[in-house]
Order: C-alpha cells, then structure tokens, then sequence
C-alpha cells in the first residue's frame, strides 16, 4: 500500500464500519476491531448509540488502552450494570430487539456466511473430521447473525478469506440465497454490509449474493476482484467511499489511543 | 450443625472429582473470572478423561487439553479474546486426541439453564440453519446431525425451532470474588452463566478470592446470586483466576497469558509450563510465590479496585480463614 496515505487500510475499515452505525440505535460489538468501530461511531457521529457487550457489561467505555476481553477490567471500569450472557445475547439479542451488531470472519462467502470455526482445506463432506486449522469457533456471532436486526461482518479482503462457499457456516448470512432465511425463521435480517479492508459489499436485493458498492481511496475495482474468491459483481451505482475527514480520524484515534489500528 | 463450608484445593479436588467426569467450569468469558487453579490441582492430582464444559474456552481448558487431561469438550467460543487462538486446545483438537463439539455463546447458556430448570430440552431460534447444528464431532457420521440441535416445530405456530440438549454436569468449579464460609457468594463484573452453572451441575464448588463474613451477604443479599444451599465446598484461593483477571480484585496479567498461550503451543512448552507453575504448588505462598511478589502487588492496581471498597471491611484475615479450615480439616479426621 501506499505509505503517504494519512491514515490505515485498518483505520479506513473501521471508520467505513462505524459509518453504518446509526445514532440512538442498540448495538453489540465484539472485541478489538468491531469494539473500536462501535466506539468510533459513538464518538463521532452517534453520541446515543446504546452499546452493549455480550458479556452483558452495559455503559461502560474503556479505561487504560484497548479491552483484552469483552469482560475484563477496562472495560468494568465505569458500567453502569453487570449481567449475564442469557440476558446479553437473549434477551437482548436472540429476541430481535438489537438493531445492529458487528462481527469478524476468518472466511466468507458470497452470500455473507460467516466461518470462523476452522479451516478444513476442502469440503468436509459426509463424515465430520476435526479441521486442520482449528479457530475460534461461533462465540456470540452466530446468536447476533441469528438475531439482530442487521448485522456488519467485518474481514481482511483476500482471495483466500473471500471464497465461493465457507467450509463451514459458523454464522449464517443468506445461507445459499434468495429467502433461504426463511426457511429457518431468524428474527434478524442478516448481513447488511462487508466491510473490508478494501472496500464495501453489500447484498443484492432479491438474490441476496453480495456485490461490490464501494471502493476506498486507494484501492480499485480491479484489485478488489482479484482479492475475492468468486466472480465478484460490480453495483451498477458502485462509487469509492468517501475518504476519512479529519474530524473522523481524530475520533477514531481517540478511541483506538494505544494506536492498534495503526500498527500496519 | 456446621455452616462452615472451607476446605483445601487439594481435598476439593480429591473429593469431587474423578477421573472421566463431567466437569464444568470457564462459565466465565475467556479472560475473566475463571476457577483456573482448580485447573492445576486436577493436573497435580492427575484426573484423565475429563469431559469438560466450558461455555467459553479459558487458560484453564486450554491447560487441561494441552496436558492430555481432557477426551471431550464443549463450548460457545474456544479463543482467548485477544489473546488469540487457544494454542493448546488447538493442538489437541487438531491431532484428534480431544473431540470438541461447538455451541455458540447464548446456545450454552441456554443448556445450563435447561438442566438448571430439569427440561427435557430447551427451545432455540439460534444455531439453527448453520453448521453447529448440521456437524456433530461427537457424532461424526452423522450429516445432517441429527441428535445435536434436531428441528422440532413450535406447537403454537407450526415455525420450525432447534432443540437443544439440557447439561447437568458432574461438577462446576466456579469462580466468585467474595463468598462467606458458607457458600453465599458474590460474583464482581458479568457472571456470563455462572449463576445458571451454580443451578445445573449436581455438585458445586467455589473458588473464592475473598472469604467474607456472613454479615457481608446479609447487607447485600441482592448480589448473593450463588446462594450456600446449592454449595458443597468453599475454597479460599487468592488469584484464582490468575493470569486472567477479576474485576475489583486483580487485572490480567498479560505477560503471563501471552507466556502460557506460547508454552501450550508445544509438547515441550506444555511440559515446562507444567514444571514450572503447575507442579509441586502446595501451598498459597508458594502459588503467589511463582505468580511473583511484584506481579501480585501490581495486578492489585487495577483501575477496576474501586468495585471491591464497599465489602472490604468484612473481608476475613488470613488467620481467621486458616482456623476455619483447621476446623473442618480436624471435623473430617474426628469422622
């Protein structure tokens, strides 16, 4: 990349991210790179977003650097109230009453399915054998891409982690298209957006397989496609993104203090 | 008629577990209030087979399933937050040797509280429609997993739901921040599913950083969400959860998760962390010993230390909760 741009690519998908972030709305973010969208948007342009976390830690800001954990000690600092996980991801959550949720992905497909569960090198098949690159698995993911309302996946754009199908669907997007959600009834409505490293996707309307809508400044629609797995379409009112204003870079380096996001 | 429910680490350990149990713990988040030197002492008094339930994976099933301890686990989320991948649950998940089968956060949560409630299953509108309910590594020939999360049909509506199966583990060693020697006990920060924990397993045991006196929870009975009727043992153990922090008491100690997460990635590491911080610990001094004095004051600082001022004056001296133990230690010789 271009090393006289003032800000990151990391930077840049973080405040693209925080963008979809409407003022006033509940919201749940995971940690590092979603909780510092989330705080962004409350710190730039939605100062009543009503932040919650899965751990069902509620108004708490961090305190000391970034959280190590949704839990831990910087961000316990200043709640207002300490729950639980049935509360968090159920009550709030499962039940369709969160608006917007962000999560992370090792791997997605065209479809927004979200795999952060392993690594299989090929199609698993009939019979389950364990992967040859364990991650993380579903955490809360999948409960908010079931439940809320909309939710914003967000992944390094390569060929390797934007491929045709997911392995395995730790959280479900549009699963194979269509209304193939409604088959299983989620309260939520599924993917709204992949935010990149490289720019915006974002669902077609009645096939729902994601398409290129915007780019950032310093990438293309070329290299957009050639980081991505499938035969990526291009929105017909696909734009570049709007760069980062300063008032937003400022925001967000508030929150990220100990430069995170600035690292590469 | 004895209310005093203190015992040693060591005789918890040889009293509620046994090799190949159901054994619960982690309902905390992944670097949170965690019952980890329960962890260790199940390594020291070398429990095999354990079938271990961790809503999130912690350093404590990352150590266990690093050393062999464990065959199976369950569990929502299996990193460590920004501590990355669990290096040693990784290893053992992918040389086959422990078999885990994936639930998402809310979907454990959920299990804890159907065998907390005695349901034949819980009804779920999560996990449905993706693999955590398609793949079973438990039932690996099984595809679509049928006995996992099965579709069953809201009886109202006819709207297809998941069922999901209830847990009533063995044992849940649970991590609090305060308990008085009864087992009434407070947890500080999110109880993620501890509470829910505390109702569904047959046998409960709290690992406490602080022992308070009864007049404590009876001046705060709406924080005691682990209620003594339900506790079978109390274990005094400062930094319990030690490297992972708990709010009012202690903060992470980040050098030493990142040192334990590297040492698990290797046989060899696994070995020498074992050696080094897990063996031969048979005493508080020697465990605050090798978590090092200055570490110890330090992660005392935390930002968070505030949460704890208002129990502090009910918090029990050394000297008393050493006397409580001694009773119970010459109780159980006298039976």
């Amino acid at each position: 990349m271009s090393t006289d741009l003032p800000y990151t690519r990391q930077e840049m998908m973080a405040i693209a991210t925080g963008r979809e972030v409407r003022d006033g709305e509940l919201a749940i973010f995971g940690v590092g790179l979603s909780m510092l969208a989330g705080y962004f948007a409350q710190a730039r342009h939605a100062p009543n977003v009503r932040s919650i976390t899965e751990g069902g830690v509620f108004g708490a800001t961090p305190v000391g650097g970034l959280p190590w954990g949704i839990e831990c000690n910087r961000i316990s600092s200043n709640a207002v109230s300490f729950t639980n996980a049935i509360d968090a991801l159920g009550f709030l959550v499962a039940s369709g009453r969160c608006d917007v949720g962000v999560i992370g992905a090792a791997q997605v497909d065209k479809f927004g399915n979200v795999n952060t569960t392993g690594i299989w090198g090929r199609e698993i098949g009939e019979h389950y054998a364990p992967p040859k690159t364990r991650l993380t698995g579903a955490g809360g993911a999948n409960d908010i891409a079931s439940g809320a309302r909309r939710f914003i996946i967000m992944a390094t754009h390569e060929k390797k982690r934007f491929v045709e199908k997911v392995e395995y669907i730790s959280s479900p997007g549009y699963l194979d298209g269509g209304e193939a959600r409604q088959r299983y009834g989620f309260i939520g409505g599924g993917p709204s957006a992949i935010v990149t490293t490289l720019g915006i996707l974002r669902p077609h309307p009645r096939t729902k397989e994601f398409e290129l809508t915007a780019w950032f400044p310093f990438s293309s629609v070329e290299e957009i496609r050639a980081s991505t797995g499938w035969e990526l379409k291009v929105s017909k009112d696909a734009a570049p993104a709007p760069e980062p204003s300063e008032a937003e870079l400022s925001a967000l380096r508030q929150v990220d203090q100990t430069g995170m996001l600035r690292k590469k | 008629m004895s209310s005093n429910k203190l015992i040693s680490l060591k005789e918890a350990v040889s009293r509620f577990t046994a090799d190949g149990i159901q054994y619960a713990s982690g309902a905390a988040l992944p670097v949170g209030s965690d019952a980890i030197a329960f962890g260790r002492e199940l390594l020291r008094q070398n429990r095999r087979r354990l079938h271990a339930l961790f809503h999130c994976n912690s350093q404590q099933l990352n150590l266990l399933a690093a050393a062999g301890a464990v065959d199976r686990a369950e569990c929502g989320f299996s990193g460590l937050e920004v501590f990355g991948f669990a290096n040693g649950l990784r290893r053992a998940v992918e040389s086959g040797r422990l078999v885990l089968e994936d639930y998402s956060n809310l979907s454990m949560a959920l299990r804890y509280l159907g065998g907390a409630l005695n349901w034949p299953f819980v009804p779920t509108t999560v996990n449905v429609g993706s693999d955590i309910a398609w793949r079973s590594a438990f039932a690996p020939d099984s595809h679509p997993a049928d006995g996992k999360i099965p579709a069953i049909a809201d009886p109202f509506t006819g709207r297809q739901l998941g069922a999901l199966s209830p847990l009533k583990p063995d044992l849940a060693a649970i991590h609090v921040t305060l308990s008085d020697p009864e087992g009434n006990a407070i947890m500080i920060g999110t109880e993620w599913s501890r509470f829910e924990l505390s109702r569904a397993a047959k046998e409960v045991v709290l690992l406490a950083d602080h022992i308070v006196d009864s007049d404590c929870v009876r001046q705060f009975p709406n924080l005691v969400r682990i209620p003594g009727v339900i506790v079978g043992a109390v274990v005094w153990q400062p930094f319990a959860a030690w490297p992972q922090g708990s709010p009012g008491a202690y903060d992470i100690d980040e050098k030493h998760m990142r040192l334990m997460n590297e040492w698990l990635a290797s046989e060899e590491g696994t070995a020498r962390y074992i050696d080094e911080f897990v063996n031969g610990v048979d005493s508080l001094d020697d465990y605050l010993d090798r978590i090092g004095g200055e570490v110890v004051d330090q992660l005392q600082k935390s930002s968070s230390s505030f949460l704890l001022d208002p129990y502090r004056k009910w918090i029990k001296p050394r000297e008393e909760i050493e006397s409580l133990l001694a009773q119970n230690v010459s109780q159980g010789e006298a039976r």
